[in-house]
């Protein structure tokens, strides 16, 4: 009897380890996603709080920086050097397309940027699918591909640093935004656009930066997300779509919003992944963007 | 209280504070049914504010607002409207792109919900205005006296128990003030209240049958006109103390 | 009117004349494309709200046929039963949003089609992701024809119908707040326009337009299932066609839906349709091009000069008059 108590009490404590493994599991891995999230949506909420634009395209942003990391990749340029030439070249892109196409939009009405984004998005998913057709494509010998086991704890060597990454870089911005004079200029103009005009900013030279900042974000995202994610047209459409709910939960505008909406977002799928199915995982995410409007529409760390 | 006696407007230690600062620190003010009461006061002084918080631009941060002895403080714009609010705003908002006739329309749809009987509402509304004839005429291609004749018409047309004028006479001519003045008693022989905020004094003193002067967010003054500008407290405000001393000795005849 | 009454005319013309089965299923889809395209005109054009996700309501129009039909029910009940889950769609995206900035909304209406799209492909009742095969019938009560051309009539009488009623909403009281709103955000205020309670009325309406066309459709093809009804793909198209046509004017639609067959026409024939990446590449292009430059599509374009013109002749007759009377 004795020993079949024993006996049940280990089952049980076993059953309560596992479970708790099974949660810290989701938890790192919530937190993992989480980070990247933070970088894709970071570049979205700084567009957006500079120049009161939601970039539909955004999504597209990312879908090129993979493909144009893959690219390198496949000449040989692992993502050591590939990361910070997307970013460069991704900033540069941003720029152009901002002094060539955004520019005008601010011009017109309201619904302009809404849909002129969104013909971006169209046209550069088109450019895709027509260039590289609808292939999936990725890096034949995948750097970080092992996996890093602690704590009884099992997480994929890239998934780590993808989090790392995205979370420095995440620094990065804030740091950039929050101390250095274009930084502040940025936030003049986000806040006050005539004002900044009288204090003697360029406001359309901020507006590009900014654009260009925001791209290289999301060229940085792109390039760490290439490590583990296929690559193709229409990649970047469901980090899009959790990019906007991020920003969107974080409050739009914010920064530090939008990383602790993305942490929140990760988890929510994580676990919505594990505890629905792998289908619904966004489902929890979406409904989260519907109460949070409802209820707080400025959301968690918003100011209008 | 008989009911005839019950204001039709009641603001009672209305307090607004953006951020650190009280704009409005404790205003009160009666309006009373089928009067023009004036809301004046120095640059700075809270009246805007307090217009915006009885229109339901601004949320109050305390106080009362009752309007036909009903609370109406912190409701939404359009809300106010529908109890029977209407309004200008200092700065015209015109419906740029609709004719005279299709703004007032609008306006008029409130009570009217078919368009046919909106539309006649309008012509009557238009008429009274004395816009008529510039019925088909662009929101974008009128004068600014014309744009606030159409303003006007626009919340006429919404059929209000009370009427906020926020500066209207503003950027007027001297013959447009008069027009606008002449305006201003038919509106009030049809059984309107008018609140106006104004700042044209000469205009204003004549025709008010009731001056509310505030000051550093507080009501300093509630009287009629002439005791308004015989009053120490307003004149300090207004002119700084040392002009109180000697008005008072002079209007002390 | 009488361009309407034309349109009709020739539609009915085709339908019992012509008996070229491709040039019918381009007059089909013609047609229903232009209904599509209405339905989100009156949310994202006239209301100012733009749908990134408006193929959910046609979904639920075709899936409410396939359902119906499935069970052993009549399709023609299809009709309220998919206007009412389109409603029901509407209400749930627009009421949290409606009252907010734009972009609120249109960040909604890609979260709530998402979380369809996903329901949808998990569901065992709603056929997961192959979908149903409507089973062959014939009649009217059936509401299926071995011939193209009562389909045609079945279309032209929609359009005709959401062409009227397009007509209707601008004369009525939700298309003078619609404007009033767009034109001038403190102005509808001061009017007593309470914006949630009015665009959620409108985008109810848009709904049930678009999941009429469901029905339709499903009846035709005879085939739903969630990429050909409901996915962003679909949503895409109905906006595109709805921008370049010219948001906000009665005949954009289909204008641009016009467009859109040819071009879609154009493109299989020149380059063989493999890969669909050309056509759209045109498309986002055209799109760029009008919001950089002319933002009020085709139509709206002609619309707005039409409109300036007279503007400007009137500011010419104030100040030769001498301003106010």
């Amino acid at each position: 009897m004795a020993v079949r108590c024993r006996g049940e009490r280990a089952d049980l404590a076993d059953a309560g380890v596992e479970a708790l493994t099974t949660f810290a599991q989701l938890l790192v891995g919530g937190l993992l996603t989480g980070l990247v999230f933070a970088l894709v949506a970071v570049g979205l909420t700084l567009v957006y709080g500079v120049m009161d634009v939601v970039n539909f395209a955004h999504g597209e942003f990312l879908m090129l920086a993979m493909y144009a990391t893959l690219g390198l990749a496949l000449l040989g340029l692992g993502p050591l050097l590939g990361l910070p030439l997307a970013v460069i070249a991704m900033f540069l892109f941003g720029i152009i397309v901002y002094r060539v196409f955004v520019r005008r939009l601010l011009a017109g009405p309201p619904e302009a940027t809404v849909f002129g984004t969104f013909g971006l998005l169209v046209l550069m998913q088109g450019l895709a699918q027509a260039v590289f057709s609808s292939d999936f494509l990725s890096v034949p010998n995948p750097p970080f591909a092992g996996t890093i086991r602690f704590a009884g704890l099992a997480v994929s060597q890239a998934s780590v640093v993808e989090g790392c990454g995205a979370l420095i870089l995440t620094a990065l911005l804030f740091a950039f935004v929050e101390y250095t004079e274009t930084g502040r200029a940025m936030r003049a103009v986000a806040e006050d656009r005539i004002a900044a005009t009288l204090m003697g900013i360029d406001v359309q030279r901020i507006n590009g930066l900014a654009f260009g900042i925001g791209a290289a974000c999301v060229g940085a995202a792109g390039a760490l997300l290439m490590l583990s994610y296929p690559v193709y047209p229409t990649a970047g459409v469901p980090f899009a779509l959790t990019a906007f709910v991020v920003v969107a939960l974080g409050g739009f505008g914010s920064i530090s919003g939008a990383l602790v909406a993305a942490l929140l977002v990760g988890m929510l799928e994580v676990f919505g992944g594990f505890y629905l199915s792998p289908e619904l995982k966004l489902v929890p995410v979406y409904l989260a963007y519907l109460v949070v409007v409802l209820v707080r529409p400025q959301g968690l760390l918003g100011r209008r | 209280m008989t009911a005839a006696a019950v204001p039709l407007l009641e603001v009672r230690g209305l307090v607004k504070r953006f951020g650190a600062l009280r704009a409005l620190d404790g205003v009160d003010l009666d309006v009373a049914a089928g009067t023009l009461t004036g809301l004046i006061g120095p640059n700075g002084a809270g009246k805007t504010t307090a217009f915006a918080c009885i229109a339901g631009a601004e949320r109050p941060s305390a106080g009362s607002i009752r309007f036909r002895d009903a609370e109406i403080g912190g409701m939404a714009a359009a809300r106010v409207t529908r109890a029977g609010i209407g309004r200008t705003y200092q700065i015209v908002q015109t419906f740029a792109d609709m004719t005279v006739l299709e703004a007032t329309t609008t306006g008029a749809l409130l009570h009217h919900p078919r368009l046919n009987d909106a539309v006649a509402r309008a012509e009557e509304v238009l008429e009274f205005v004395g816009l008529a004839d510039k019925r088909h005429r662009l929101g974008r291609a009128l004068t600014i006296a014309d744009k606030k004749r159409l303003e006007v018409a626009r919340a006429l047309a919404t059929e209000p128990a009370l009427l906020l004028l926020d500066e209207v006479m503003a950027g007027l001519t001297p013959a447009e003030c008069g027009a606008a003045v002449e305006l201003l008693r038919r509106i009030l022989a049809r059984g309107i209240t008018i609140l106006m905020v104004e700042h044209v004094m000469e205009v204003l003193m004549p025709i008010a049958d009731h001056i509310v002067v505030i000051a550093a967010g507080k009501t300093i003054f509630r009287g009629s006109a002439a005791e308004a500008v015989r009053d120490a407290g307003v004149i300090e405000a207004y002119l700084g103390a040392p002009f109180a001393d000697d008005a008072g000795a002079e209007l002390g005849r | 009117m009488i361009a309407l009454g034309a349109i009709v005319a020739a539609g009915l013309v085709t339908a019992l004349g012509v008996r070229d089965a491709v040039a019918l299923d381009l007059v089909f889809t013609l047609l229903l494309y232009a209904v599509l395209g209405q339905s989100w005109n009156w949310i994202s054009g006239y209301a100012g709200n733009i749908s990134f996700g408006h193929a959910i309501f046609f979904g639920c129009g075709a899936y409410a046929s396939a359902l119906m039909v499935t069970h052993g029910l009549s399709p023609w009940l299809a009709i309220p039963a998919g206007a009412v889950a389109a409603a029901a769609l509407a209400i749930v995206t627009g009421f949290p949003t409606l009252a907010l900035r734009g972009h609120y909304f249109s960040i909604a209406t890609i979260a709530v089609a998402a979380i369809v799209d996903a329901l949808v492909r998990t569901q065992p009742w709603l056929g997961r992701a192959t979908g149903f095969e409507l089973p062959i019938a014939s009649g009217w009560a059936a509401l299926q024809f071995a011939d193209k051309g009562p389909y045609i009539v079945l279309a032209l009488v929609l359009f005709a119908a959401v062409q009227i009623a397009t007509i209707a909403l601008e004369r009525s009281r939700l298309g003078y707040y619609l404007r009033a709103l767009r034109a001038n955000h403190a102005a509808a205020a001061a009017v007593g326009i309470d914006e949630r309670s009015w665009k959620l009325l409108a985008f109810a309406w848009s709904a049930v337009i678009a999941s009429c066309a469901g029905v339709l459709y499903a009846q035709y093809t005879l085939f739903v299932d969630p990429p050909s009804t409901i996915a962003l793909g679909v949503s895409i198209d109905i906006a595109l066609i709805g921008v370049v046509g010219g948001i906000g004017t009665l005949w954009g639609p289909a204008v641009g839906a016009l467009v859109y067959v040819v071009l879609a026409k154009g493109v299989a024939l020149e380059l063989g349709g493999t890969g669909k990446g050309y056509d759209l590449v045109i498309y986002g292009a055209i799109i760029c091009v009008i919001a950089a430059l002319r933002p009020h599509g085709i139509v709206g374009t002609i619309v707005d000069g039409l409109r300036r013109r007279r503007g400007a002749l009137e500011l010419g007759a104030a100040a030769a008059t001498g301003g106010a009377a």
